[in-house]
């Protein structure tokens, strides 16, 4: 059973004639790195969208553990799916970086001192200790883009999505990013890519799905094992 | 919003094509109406009237609700203060001796809800023509160009800042945290804790804005020209006056009442 199952998924936006994403059928487990691939406005972040239930499909279903997406609360897909947004403005809401790190442990009642030793850990790795009271939208596009990361990674969800996660960070910094998905990944947590940056994906994912007008054209298929081509 | 304003526009009717300057006063008429009248049977009243005309713009009414919605706890909480802290009229639930709810309190608080659909009812008729529109027709009406550029975005800043605040509270939720769940002042506290970042990121937008203007050459040369002049017809005439007269009238008999 894959950890999310869309079949024959179609997304319409309000007021559009033309479908944003149609039939479209991607199981995604929970121990492999996928990465999505294709042309600005294919449909790859609605995509996304419609997998952690911020956007309903207006035909087809989404499955998350074998249940249908609708039937979780975004708390409880949150919980199991870490999203980073396309813009780190989006989802940078606190009041300081720290507070940003810690946000979603607190808020799910851990201890403060767990808290505080996690909040140290991600800033240190992320390099972001220097900042830890500045206000988050004060920093630079790549320093928000850390930010938005650590504060995802901080939760230890069982699934990533990252949607152009390597976006203004510079050479060391996307090392830096590498090496820690892949210790990720190395602990039984997948995730799912999306990125314009090709020597990133062919470095991290087991699998490349390409969409283009909203429909998959190819699909690698787990190791680079070419198991769809459309 | 363009697309929104193109579709708009789309299903306008001929007979409807009326100057943008006349919907503005329809807005402004309907919204002093909500300001003045503090009883729901009125206000019930103007809200009529302006579902009526939005109908008439071929507006779907039911839009409203996805505009009112972010701000339902808002609402909710108003209502609720207006209705413990009013004092008078007829006790309707007492805690012992200590009257909790009134039927004034009740009223008023009714009246702060509807006074607020009312106004956001009304301002979608902004939506019913295009922002070069509305400043060509404060202009023509003499006001500042800089003063009408700055009302039309601050009108374009609203939809963005309740965009912003879903965005949030879809991101908090992201987080694990189950909004629906936690207790009131638990809530009330997250949304205090939030609203500074929230307005903070607004104003550091509306900054980044005023720099891309400035670098675009805003306010380079004194004077503007314009390639378009919006024409009053026979019908805005009418539909201004009687919409003016209306409303004073209306204030004047719920002052003498």
């Amino acid at each position: 059973m894959s950890f999310l199952k869309l079949s024959q998924v179609t997304f319409f936006y309000p007021r559009k004639l033309k479908p944003a994403l149609t039939g479209l059928n991607l199981g995604l487990e929970k121990d492999e790195i996928t990465a999505i691939v294709g042309p600005n406005g294919s449909g790859k972040t609605t995509l996304t969208k419609l997998m952690i239930g911020v956007l309903q499909p207006a035909e087809g279903e989404i499955q998350l553990e074998g249940r249908p997406i609708a039937g979780y609360s975004l708390a409880e897909i949150g919980r199991r799916i870490g999203y980073v947004f396309q813009n780190p403005d989006l989802q940078l809401f606190c009041s300081s970086v720290a507070e940003e790190v810690g946000f979603g442990l607190t808020n799910q009642g851990c201890e403060p001192a767990t808290v505080e030793e996690k909040v140290d850990f991600y800033l240190d790795y992320f390099e972001l200790a220097a900042y830890r009271n500045a206000f988050p939208l004060h920093l630079s596009q790549g320093e928000k883009q850390r930010l938005a990361i650590a504060a995802v990674l901080a939760n230890e969800p069982e699934f990533l999505i990252l949607d152009e996660p390597t976006i203004g960070l510079d050479a060391y910094r996307k090392k830096l990013l590498e090496d820690y998905l892949k210790k990720v990944a190395r602990l039984g947590r997948g995730m799912l890519l999306i990125s314009h940056d090709a020597p990133f994906v062919n470095r991290m994912a087991e699998r490349v799905v390409t969409i283009e007008n909203g429909r998959i054209q190819s699909d690698s298929g787990r190791k680079g094992n070419a198991v769809y081509e459309a | 919003m363009a697309e929104f304003n193109r579709i708009a526009g789309e299903r306008e009717m001929p007979y409807m094509k009326l100057d943008p300057r006349t919907k503005m006063v329809m807005v402004i008429c309907l919204s002093s109406l909500a300001l003045i009248y503090n009883t729901p049977d009125r206000l019930l009243l103007v809200l009529a009237a302006t579902v009526g005309l939005l109908l008439i713009f071929r507006f779907d009414p039911s839009a409203i609700w996805g505009y009112l919605k972010p701000f339902l706890s808002l609402m909710l909480i108003l209502f609720v203060i207006q209705c413990v802290f009013t004092r008078g009229g007829e006790v309707l639930l007492a805690v012992g001796p200590v009257p909790l709810i009134t039927s004034k309190g009740l009223s008023i608080g009714a009246g702060v809800v509807l006074r607020i659909v009312v106004i956001t009812a009304a301002a979608m008729l902004f939506t019913t023509f295009s922002s070069r529109d509305f400043i060509l027709g404060l202009v023509q009406w003499r006001v500042p160009y800089e003063l009408a550029f700055m009302v039309s975005i601050a009108l374009r800043f609203l939809p963005v800042f309740r965009d912003e605040f879903i965005n949030v509270i879809t991101a908090v939720q992201l987080r694990g945290v189950e909004l629906k769940k936690v207790s009131w002042g638990q809530k009330i506290s997250m949304y205090r804790r939030l609203f500074f970042p929230v307005v903070y990121g607004a104003m550091l937008k509306a900054q980044q804005l005023a720099v891309a203007m400035e670098a675009r050459g805003f306010r380079a040369y004194p004077r503007r020209t314009y390639l378009r002049r919006l024409n009053l017809s026979s019908a805005d005439y009418v539909l201004m006056l009687f919409f003016t007269a209306a409303t004073l009238m209306l204030i004047g008999i719920n002052f003498t009442t």
